[in-house]
């Protein structure tokens, strides 16, 4: 019961010592009073027992020689007795043969009610039987009948009495308890005190004071002991609280980062599934839009998954006539090698990216020349192969076109080659011709000549030399482009120090090569050409006592822009263009011998290589010619530009 | 306890009657104390004796079984005084018997037939110790113990003291006071119940020690 638990220790311990008194007190009365009424009532059987048996001793011979009177008159000696209500004497068939009332109120006691024990206890009064025996038989029966009441009265009274004795021995154990009890309970409330203190001001210093050396003493060295223990941990948390608290702002600030990390790679996620979606899109849109046909088969089967309407225009059959068929219904027959067409088979096996040309067939049974390029690709986790058809119908007639043309063309170069082979050497023949006659005269004739016939004949020979020059030239100029040579790897720094050691530049010019040239791919004439006619030219119009050639190459745009400066004359504006025509010469060929034909050379050899060439110049002040080859990757493998395609 | 329908001559009544004095005779032997003499050996039985014209019948057949103080009893009928007296003259052996029978008797019952012979049959056993009962007048003038009569209806007893005394015979007191008179010779008295004389008293202080609950 709740009511008992909340009980404070000072009245459970008085509780507890009163129960117990109280539980002794009354079990010793009750004990002593059951035991007084057992012992009264056997008392007052013995001596109603001991009157009955006199009584029927005395009734004997009455009862023998039926002599109620007498009888009568024994009974009536019981008046004495003034708790005996009633006596009587029985025949043994149980006839009331005498009797004796004390009062009109008595009653006497039917044979019925015999007992064999003798006696009998009922309403108060005690009824008790004895045999009269005569002579070993019993001869009738005694019944007196006894008033308990007197008796109970008396043990009421001595019921009062113990019950008064009870409550003052409560009340006296009470007032004991009351205040032995604070032995115990005063420790106890001062220890809970104490814990109270403790727990509310959380002051873990405080001890409580020792009293005693019983258990209770024992409760508090063991309460000390905790606040001890309680005080250390105490300081100890309140440590790691703090240490707690820096790894939590540390982790927090992880937590942070991570979380931005997060929601930026989310963004990012989110912003290449766009792009994803995007390019789906794209790659639809271009699939369908596409001019070429598309066909999209499985590796693995060859069904068709997928074609774009131009299919449909290509070979003449619906999106679902193809859609599900094998992949040679696109092609003829004799192209069909087993399962596979032989085009698909090549493709998977190495034309991956290339392009293969075959034909195709319509629903009509007409033949297309097509290229189809295939890539594996990936298309909602399956690997598929996507044929690009493209009909080259067209391409194989101009193809075809352009074979014609490029035979004729080569013819024309032939004849070209030939006349200019023929030109050459017809026209050069009368020009030796020429020079060796015109030497002739003027050793052979020389003292028939004056000066001025010397001057001719000098001129005429120049003029003879300068002929052959020019048809040189002629021929050099249109030989390039025409005579293919290998393209080699040509290191720039060597092969420029080479052409200055051919060109043996005077003392008074210097030429520098003023940073590392790189190494480029090409016909190994062509470069030495150009950088050959420059030099010379910068050479040959160096008008400076001390002149320089600066050799350059930077890097610019994807071209090795290359740069020849000079200190020379410089070249007026007007000119610029002009120079780099054939045969064209900014001064007169009398003063400086030139054929006019070095930098149309050179524009022509560097615009064959998709290079240009320029100059830049001021009059007097010398001039810079940029000339600029594409920068190429020397080494390049083509096959990484098809792997790009097939993954 | 049943009554048995006699064979006796007696009406129902009578019977009954006999069935009573019968149960009374057994309770006499009860309250009388014979001397160590006559009730020597502890097996002995009590003989009841009855001369003369026997009024009992087979009243004694409810109580034949009973023992009384221990012993059984024995019925003894004896006729006639005067056919002893008879038979004495014709073979003396077999009457000497019959007398010596009569006087071993412990009681002996004498019927109201032998008034004429009371006289004789009390001398025969005077120095026997029988306690002598009867039923007709002017028995204890005679020297008769015991007598019965009936007054109102209810059957009394009055009781010769000096004639128990003379044959050694001790009476208690329980049933002296029961007697309606008791008689000393040389003297009468109406016996007033419990408030029996001094003398009763007196004498059966001895009754009284050695009282015995067991009876």
């Amino acid at each position: 019961m709740p009511v008992l638990r909340n009980m404070t220790v000072k009245y459970k311990l008085v509780l507890i010592i009163m129960l117990a008194c109280i539980t002794a007190l009354v079990l010793a009365g009750a004990a002593f009073i059951g035991w007084e009424r057992r012992v009264f009532r056997n008392n007052m059987v013995q001596l109603v027992s001991v009157q009955a048996e006199m009584i029927a001793e005395n009734c004997k011979a009455a009862l023998a020689f039926h002599d109620a009177e007498d009888a009568k008159k024994t009974l009536s000696a019981l008046h004495v007795e003034p708790s005996i209500v009633f006596g009587g004497v029985y025949t043994e068939d149980n006839k009331l043969f005498a009797a004796y009332y004390r009062d009109s109120a008595a009653r006497d006691v039917h044979p019925d009610e015999f007992q064999e024990s003798g006696f009998s206890f009922d309403d108060g009064f005690l009824s008790v039987f004895r045999p009269v025996v005569l002579g070993g038989e019993v001869i009738g029966r005694v019944c007196l009948r006894s008033d308990m009441s007197p008796m109970y009265a008396m043990l009421k009274r001595n019921t009062s009495i113990i019950i008064a004795v009870l409550l003052f021995s409560s009340f006296v154990a009470f007032l004991m308890s009351s205040r032995l009890q604070n032995v115990i309970s005063r420790p106890i409330l001062s220890l809970a005190e104490v814990a109270k203190a403790v727990s509310e001001e959380k002051d873990y210093s405080t001890r409580a004071v020792k009293h005693s050396n019983d258990e209770i003493g024992l409760l508090i060295d063991a309460f000390n002991e905790m606040l001890e223990q309680i005080q250390r941990r105490d300081v100890e948390l309140v440590d790691a609280k703090e240490k707690l608290e820096v790894r939590v702002e540390e982790r927090t600030a992880e937590l942070t980062t991570a979380n931005e990390q997060l929601t930026q790679e989310i963004a990012v996620r989110k912003k290449v599934e766009e792009q994803l979606r995007k390019a789906e899109e794209k790659y639809r849109t271009q699939f369908e839009g596409a001019l070429d046909a598309i066909v999209v088969a499985d590796v693995e089967t060859g069904i068709i998954i997928d074609c774009n309407p131009a299919t449909t225009r290509l070979v003449g059959r619906e999106k679902s006539e193809l859609v599900g068929k094998h992949q040679r219904i696109l092609h003829p027959p004799e192209k069909v090698e087993g399962e596979f067409s032989k085009t698909f088979k090549q493709h998977l096996k190495e034309k991956q990216g290339q392009s293969l040309e075959t034909e195709v067939i319509t629903k009509t049974g007409e033949r297309i020349d097509v290229a189809i390029t295939a890539s594996l690709i990936e298309i909602g986790g399956r690997k598929v192969l996507q044929g690009i058809f493209r009909d080259i119908t067209e391409n194989k007639r101009a193809e075809q076109r352009q074979a014609q043309l490029l035979k004729q063309m080569e013819k024309t170069n032939q004849e070209l080659k030939d006349f200019a082979y023929i030109v050459s050497h017809d026209l050069k023949a009368p020009l030796r011709g020429i020079n060796t006659l015109a030497n002739w005269i003027s050793t052979d004739y020389a003292d028939k000549l004056d000066d001025d016939g010397r001057e001719q004949m000098h001129l005429l020979v120049n003029r003879v030399d300068r002929m052959h020059n020019l048809i040189d030239g002629i021929l050099q100029y249109s030989r390039v482009g025409r005579v293919k040579e290998e393209k080699v790897v040509v290191n720039l720094n060597e092969l420029v120090s080479e052409v200055i050691d051919m060109l043996a530049p005077p003392e008074s010019i210097s030429i520098t090569v003023e940073n590392k040239l790189p190494t480029i791919e090409c016909e190994q004439t062509h470069i030495i050409q150009v950088f050959q006619n420059l030099l010379s030219n910068a050479i040959k119009y160096m008008d400076k006592p001390d002149g320089w050639i600066k050799i350059g190459c930077i890097e610019e745009n994807g071209f090795w822009k290359f740069s020849v400066a000079d200190n020379g004359p410089g070249i007026e504006e007007k000119y610029f263009e002009k120079i780099f025509q054939i045969f064209q010469t900014l001064t007169r060929r009398d003063e400086l011998e030139s054929t006019g034909i070095g930098l149309s050379l050179v524009r022509k050899i560097v615009e064959a290589y998709d290079g240009k060439v320029w100059v830049e110049s001021k009059p007097g002040e010398g001039s810079t010619f940029f000339f600029t080859l594409p920068k190429q990757e020397i080494g390049v493998k083509y096959e990484k530009l098809e792997a790009n395609i097939v993954s | 306890m049943a009554a048995i329908a006699p064979r006796a001559r007696a009406d129902s009544t009578s019977s009954r009657e006999y069935q009573v004095k019968a149960a009374f005779l057994y309770n006499f032997i009860q309250f009388v104390d014979w001397p160590e003499e006559k009730l020597a050996d502890s097996n002995e039985s009590i003989i009841i004796g009855i001369i003369g014209r026997d009024p009992f019948g087979n009243a004694f057949e409810s109580v034949k079984d009973k023992k009384v103080k221990g012993r059984d009893v024995v019925i003894k009928r004896f006729k006639s005084f005067e056919e002893l007296e008879k038979s004495t003259e014709k073979d003396k052996t077999k009457s000497d018997q019959e007398i010596e029978t009569l006087t071993k008797c412990h009681l002996l019952f004498i019927c109201s037939s032998e008034r004429r012979n009371l006289k004789k049959i009390i001398n025969t056993v005077k120095d026997y110790d029988v306690l002598t009962v009867s039923e007709m007048k002017g028995f204890l003038e005679a020297g008769g113990i015991i007598n019965w009569f009936v007054e109102e209806k209810k059957l009394r007893f009055e009781i010769n003291i000096t004639a128990a005394e003379r044959a050694k015979l001790k009476i208690r007191s329980k049933l002296l006071r029961l007697a309606k008179r008791i008689v000393e010779e040389n003297t009468t008295r109406e016996n007033k119940g419990a408030e029996s004389s001094w003398k009763a008293r007196r004498t059966n202080y001895a009754c009284f020690a050695k009282y015995d609950s067991k009876i």
